[in-house]
């Protein structure tokens, strides 16, 4: 199939109406929770999902991305507008952004960060449609055991930069490995750690885990905090962003992009580091660097470029190789699976018109991005009224039908309230459940791949070696889990020669 | 100093958890062919190693623990009811799987957003009990008219 074919397969997959739609509506809830304090990108993903399952594959994965797009860049409207990120991607916005909107000139801020986010996003999209189809072909010689290196690689990477520390994010990644060994097991078929329960033979229920996980805690830590959202909203001014002022920012935008693109192609990193790597970039080199912080519009330019950047690269690793980059393409796999997808090299071989209707489907993302992001800087007000107190119980009940609705089974619900309680017992205790979720989806693959390396060797360990694809893995693991610990030991030696510290 | 109790407290809480599931739970709940030659294929190899895994990252957080000082980091304060309220929840969940079956989803759902949002001190208790009525008769209708799933209705009153 030659590259026009596929795009033209793909045109006829997400040419049509509902496709649209469905990646329309997907942007503007997006845009929507993003803006909304305590709701984060993450749980409004993990809540669409269940509306999707009735939907057909396409335009239920075009929702579930128009709502990352959109909750990633919502979340800069109340940096900006109240100074309290609507996600952590939007972190390092306030940075700027709030001063600017204290001057009066948050129209201008918001204007520069939809700008920039709808650039990005278009840089991460392209990214993704060139690197992702390469690294496929790559992948494809990939045998079982390339597959488990990488994928211990990935779940090594995600467990030391997930948290603050490698040892709570291995703990929180270990227990998510043994959770994902519940049910019959995939050679013999006899039980594993069922409890006689019929219900946990065929394992825990993705679904009902990962909205446990991320939806259920901030429930509970609502209830353990009941407070109302601080902050009064701004108002937006007469100061628009100007053409010049875009051109101005353009080069810090397209780095800050790259440094997205890059942060975000490797599993576990996340939007937020990209956010303030590309911000501290920007201030190292602007020649303005003396007022970042005081409200310059070249520092949201940074900021909101660094996080959407992530955005389309994130993608590159889920759909190449099948390994979740981050939370959100953890629950975007869970889509794909739902729909009998699997995503990986073979996905470029057996669906290509599929991916080639997600890629046109991601470009016209950014051009709905730019027209909702205009329409939403506006009416944020009515967005940050929703009371809390009405807000949380609505998760909640919300959060029940979507999981009773995977598999009309109401074992799932009670999965849903334990994992919840698991979860927020790690939010207490600072014990990061990004690993915990990752290593829930790649335990089964990891296990798989490794009893298939160790039954083509006749149970041979060398064969986890066996070539220069390997050793890259392995090395690249044993560097991260040594960056890492040099990491820890160096804040730790810095914490204690702090005056006053230990 | 009390953080550095928390970090071993984790680890020792780890280490305990993997030693149940190694002396205890495996070796009755994971079933094991007696065909299998090698332990390597066995159902029960995933399970040990990770189960060891546990134990040498425990072990790591309770060493790790009684070295590492974080002074920067304050404690999370009390907060004054903040266990009541979370102990009253936890009831809230349990009552649910137990009304489900028996009220339907929609009922329930109903009865469950009223008492979370009085439970979070709602400042909007009108709008809370219109919600609390609303919210769950539209997801009825999308996921039993739109999505076709089962939702189910109880032994008392069933809604078309």
């Amino acid at each position: 199939m030659s590259f026009l074919d596929s795009i033209a397969a793909g045109l006829s997959l997400v040419g049509n109406f509902e496709a649209f739609a469905a990646l329309f509506v997907g942007v503007l809830i997006g845009t929507i929770a993003g803006a909304i304090p305590g709701m984060s990108a993450t749980m409004a993903v993990a809540l669409t999902l269940p509306f999707t399952f009735a939907m057909e594959a396409v335009p239920a994965i075009l929702l579930l991305l128009g709502v990352y797009k959109g909750g990633i860049f919502g979340g800069c409207i109340p940096a900006i507008l109240i100074k309290t990120p609507g996600t952590p991607a939007s972190s390092a916005t306030v940075l700027d952004g709030y001063p600017m909107a204290e001057k009066g000139q948050a129209g201008k801020a918001l204007g520069m960060a939809l700008w920039a986010s709808c650039t990005a996003d278009l840089i991460s999209n392209l990214s993704l449609i060139l690197f992702a189809g390469w690294l496929a072909s790559f992948a494809l010689n990939f045998g079982p055991p390339e597959f488990f290196t990488l994928i211990l690689f990935s779940l090594t990477i995600i467990a030391g930069v997930s948290g603050n520390s490698l040892l709570k994010g291995a703990l929180s990644a270990m227990l998510g490995l043994l959770l994902a060994t519940v049910g019959l097991d995939l050679v013999y078929g006899t039980n594993r750690l069922t409890f006689g329960d019929p219900n946990l033979m065929g394992g825990l229920n993705f679904i009902a885990v990962l909205i446990g996980l991320f939806a259920m805690p901030e429930v509970m830590s609502m209830v353990w905090d009941p407070k109302p959202h601080e902050g009064k909203a701004r108002g937006l001014g007469n100061d628009s962003v100007t053409f010049g002022e875009y051109k101005r920012c353009f080069r810090t935008i397209v780095r800050g992009s790259f440094i997205g693109v890059f942060l975000g192609s490797i599993p576990g990193i996340g939007a937020a580091p990209a956010a303030f790597l590309s911000y501290s970039e920007a201030r190292r080199k602007s020649p303005n660097k003396a007022n970042f912080g005081k409200g310059e519009v070249e520092g949201v330019a940074a900021s909101e470029s660094g996080n959407n950047g992530v955005a389309g690269a994130t993608l590159i690793p889920l759909l190449a190789l099948g390994v979740p980059g981050d939370v959100i393409t953890a629950i975007i796999i869970g889509a794909f699976m739902i729909h009998g997808l699997q995503p990986g090299p073979m996905m470029f071989v057996l669906n290509k018109d599929l991916i080639y209707g997600l890629f046109i489907g991601l470009i016209v993302s950014s051009v709905f991005l730019f027209f909702i992001g205009s329409l939403a800087i506006r009416l944020f007000k009515y967005v940050a009224d929703i009371p809390r107190g009405v807000l949380f119980p609505g998760v909640l009940v919300l959060c029940i039908y979507g999981v009773f609705a995977v598999n009309n089974n109401i074992f799932d619900v009670g999965v849903m309230f334990v994992m919840g309680w698991v979860g927020y017992v790690m939010l207490r205790n600072d014990i990061p459940a990004a690993p915990f979720l990752i290593a829930f989806i790649l335990g089964p693959l990891l296990e798989n791949n490794f009893r298939q390396a160790m039954l083509m060797s006749g149970n041979s360990p060398e064969i986890l070696f066996r070539g220069p694809i390997t050793w890259f893995f392995w090395f690249l693991t044993l560097l991260t889990v040594a960056a890492i610990i040099r990491a820890g030991i160096r804040a730790t030696r810095n914490m204690r020669s702090k005056p006053g510290a230990g | 100093m009390r953080r550095i109790k928390r970090q071993s407290l984790i680890g020792i809480a780890s280490i305990i958890v993997a030693a149940i599931l190694m002396f205890a739970v495996i070796p009755t709940w994971v079933s094991s062919p007696s065909n299998v030659r090698n332990i390597v294929l066995s159902p029960l190899f995933w399970p040990y190693i990770l189960s060891g895994l546990t134990v040498l990252i425990g072990l790591g957080l309770v060493v790790t623990g009684f070295f590492t000082t974080d002074p920067d980091e304050p404690e999370q304060p009390a907060i004054s009811g903040g266990y009541r309220r979370l102990g009253i929840l936890a009831a809230i969940m349990a009552l649910t799987m137990f009304a489900l079956p028996r009220l339907g989803m929609v009922w329930t759902s109903m009865l469950i957003f009223a008492a979370t949002a009085f439970l979070i001190r709602t400042s909007h208790p009108r709008t809370a009990i219109i919600c609390a009525i609303t919210v769950p008769l539209v997801l009825y209708g999308f996921f039993a008219h739109v999505a076709s799933v089962a939702i189910p209705q109880g032994n008392y009153v069933r809604l078309p």
